[in-house]
């Protein structure tokens, strides 16, 4: 396989079907893009009191995300500076210390290195082995946003915000509904026999599988509306590190926009305080509301409004979910459920119902999705898959040209209206920049400088 | 926290008696229905206020007391809901069962106590589901303890509550499209 080729056709919109399942290219994801990127770990509220603790992963590498008892949050690799054990073997939990089942170095939850048995005899105290300094290695970048706790492996990566750059305003719909902040719940965990690719790609734009892939919820009355004609009305933006799609309301005002969807009147009375004109010009004068969204290269997002009792109560849902690659061809997906802090207590149980509903491991329109990305996976791992570009070229004409002109957008980014795959290419235009770029602070193939407790 | 195991104070049906008899034979044919695909026969032995849950399952240090979750779930349903997925799957898209799997439900070590309420039995079970899904894919395992809250309605036994806890934190199959 060569890269360049790969590079080339993916940027003109003419994928290769074994990107979706070769291994080589996957080890080469491993370090350009998963080494490279800034990667979701866990986000804030899962860490609410001192000493709260959860495991998470980038792809092998995994990590404690810790609130220390001071209130600061750490990310730490977890494995014992010692002899390479894994430190905490528990996904979640509250604790001051953590220490390594082999032979009891322990850590304090900032990562500090705090005991070390017969630290005298062994060591020779501090003569041979310093303690005061050495640490579990952290990240080696840790940045927030809305909450979101990112991290990347690569030391010279840009700042977070200027990472995602324009995509920022779009993650405010989903986690900053007030100045309370979300309540992110504990993830749901599945594996899928799909390449992690896919999930990013659907959630970033495909409004086109909509209409038929999840007509089963559209034939049992889920919804109040028929969503296809919905779907094709509205935007889908691009900005900087992410892209989305969104629903087209029906008025040009905002507080009318958001009880049409089910929102209560005084979650949208916090709305309209803490969102910035150009928020609520989005949601109210231009009429879009974003509803699924990627930012690069694997953090999804869903935002949505089933009916959720016999009653025919509308309530909107939201939630993240990440596509932790395993392999090539398996992927683990981790799916959040997202609701705002302030709001009722009513309002959050039929949120959560209207999650479980659509989904997750059990959710109506995700069982459908996945059925579609492991039979892609299965299908591009065959010789004739390694014939064939699949066309995603949706929305340009066989000359380059796009078949719509973008919109007036009030918001940042580009947007279509329609459909289109200008997100799907735009989402791997980036993962095609990653693998290009070679250069970073690490030896090129993603291998990081030595780190040791020997100084 | 949810916990699957009794309280040792309840009193026990005993493995030799009627009622015993009775509860095997619902579960057996709750099996064999869910193993045939009759969803909405399955619906017809839930009760109208049925609660259905398989909260999220996650390693803990030390105990497995706080290794259900209380904050999130792969199932929390109730009627409504059961009757939508169960709805779904008679549409002509529901493509996650289309074509659709293969299913063996093993139902084992059932033991039965006297419940809260007169008419009710409080029951717990192992379940060890296998899926097998069109011709290429490796099949799927489920394994999980349950809970149930049998209630006796007009002489015959229905689901009333089910508790079930599920053994894996990170479920190896690619989704919920069947019930346990």
């Amino acid at each position: 396989m060569d890269v360049q080729t790969v590079i080339d056709d993916v940027r003109g919109g003419m994928i290769p079907a074994e990107i979706y399942s070769d291994d080589e290219l996957f080890e080469l994801e491993k370090a350009r893009v998963f080494a490279k990127s800034w990667i979701f770990l866990a986000h804030e509220s899962e860490l609410p009191d001192p000493g709260d603790y959860v495991v998470r992963q980038i792809v092998a590498d995994s990590f404690i995300v810790c609130r220390d008892e001071d209130g600061l949050v750490h990310v730490l690799f977890n494995m014992c500076l010692h002899r390479g054990m894994q430190v905490c073997r528990s996904e979640f939990g509250n604790t001051s210390h953590f220490r390594c089942p082999y032979h009891a170095w322990t850590y304090k939850n900032t990562g500090e290195l705090t005991g070390v048995p017969f630290h005298a005899d062994a060591y020779g105290g501090d003569a041979g082995l310093r303690r005061e300094g050495v640490s579990l290695l952290p990240a080696p970048r840790v940045g927030v946003y809305d909450g979101l706790i990112f991290a990347s492996l690569d030391p010279d990566a840009p700042d977070l915000d200027d990472h995602l750059g324009g995509f920022r305003f779009y993650l405010d719909f989903y986690l900053a509904q007030s100045s309370a902040g979300p309540e992110v719940s504990p993830p749901q965990r599945f594996r899928i026999k799909a390449n992690w690719k896919i999930g990013a790609e659907n959630f970033a734009g495909d409004t086109y599988h909509t209409p038929h892939t999840h007509a089963s919820v559209v034939d049992i009355n889920l919804f109040a509306a028929p969503k296809a004609r919905k779907r094709k009305e509205g935007a889908l933006y691009f900005a900087d590190a992410g892209g989305g799609t969104t629903y087209k309301l029906p008025t040009a005002d905002m507080r009318e926009n958001l009880g049409s969807i089910g929102y209560p009147p005084e979650m949208i009375d916090r709305m309209e305080q803490v969102w910035d004109p150009a928020h609520r010009l989005m949601v109210g004068e231009a009429g879009f509301m974003p509803s699924a969204a990627t930012v690069i290269p694997n953090l999804s997002f869903v935002h949505n409004w089933p009916i959720v009792n016999s009653d025919g109560l509308v309530v909107p849902f939201i939630s993240m979910r990440q596509w932790q690659p395993i392999s090539a061809t398996e992927t683990e997906v981790l799916s959040w459920f997202v609701v705002d802090r302030a709001a009722p207590d009513w309002y959050k149980a039929a949120s959560y119902k209207a999650y479980l509903m659509c989904f997750g491991s059990s959710g109506m329109f995700e069982q459908d999705d996945v059925e579609n990305w492991t039979s892609i996976t299965q299908m591009a791992g065959g010789q004739m898959a390694r014939r064939l570009n699949l066309n995603s070229r949706m929305g340009l004409t066989r000359a380059g040209e796009t078949v719509t002109e973008p919109l007036d957008w009030p918001a940042p980014g580009r947007a279509f209206a329609g459909f289109g795959e200008y997100n799907q290419r735009d989402l791997l235009g980036l993962w095609c920049d990653l693998l290009e770029d070679s250069a970073s602070g690490t030896a090129g193939d993603g291998t990081p400088s030595r780190v040791a407790t020997l100084d | 926290m949810p916990q699957v195991e009794p309280e040792q104070t309840r009193r026990p049906v005993p493995f030799n008696g009627e009622v015993y008899a009775e509860v095997l034979d619902f579960l057996y044919r709750e099996a064999d229905v869910l193993d045939q695909r009759r969803h909405e026969e399955w619906l017809s032995m839930l009760t109208e206020d049925v609660v259905y849950r398989m909260p999220v399952r996650s390693t803990s240090a030390h105990s497995l007391d706080d290794s259900l979750r209380t904050g999130m779930a792969h199932f929390d349903e109730d009627r409504y809901s059961l009757g939508k997925r169960v709805e779904r799957f008679l549409t002509e898209h529901a493509w996650a069962e289309d074509p659709p799997s293969r299913t063996r439900r093993f139902v084992t070590n059932a033991r039965a106590w006297e419940g809260d309420a007169p008419d009710e039995l409080l029951v717990t079970t192992s379940v060890l589901l296998f899926r097998s899904r069109g011709d290429i894919r490796e099949p799927d395992l489920i394994s999980a303890g349950r809970r149930d809250r049998l209630r006796r309605t007009g002489g015959t036994l229905l689901l009333a509550d089910r508790l079930i806890a599920v053994d894996e934190s990170v479920l190896r199959t690619q989704n919920l499209a069947v019930f346990l």
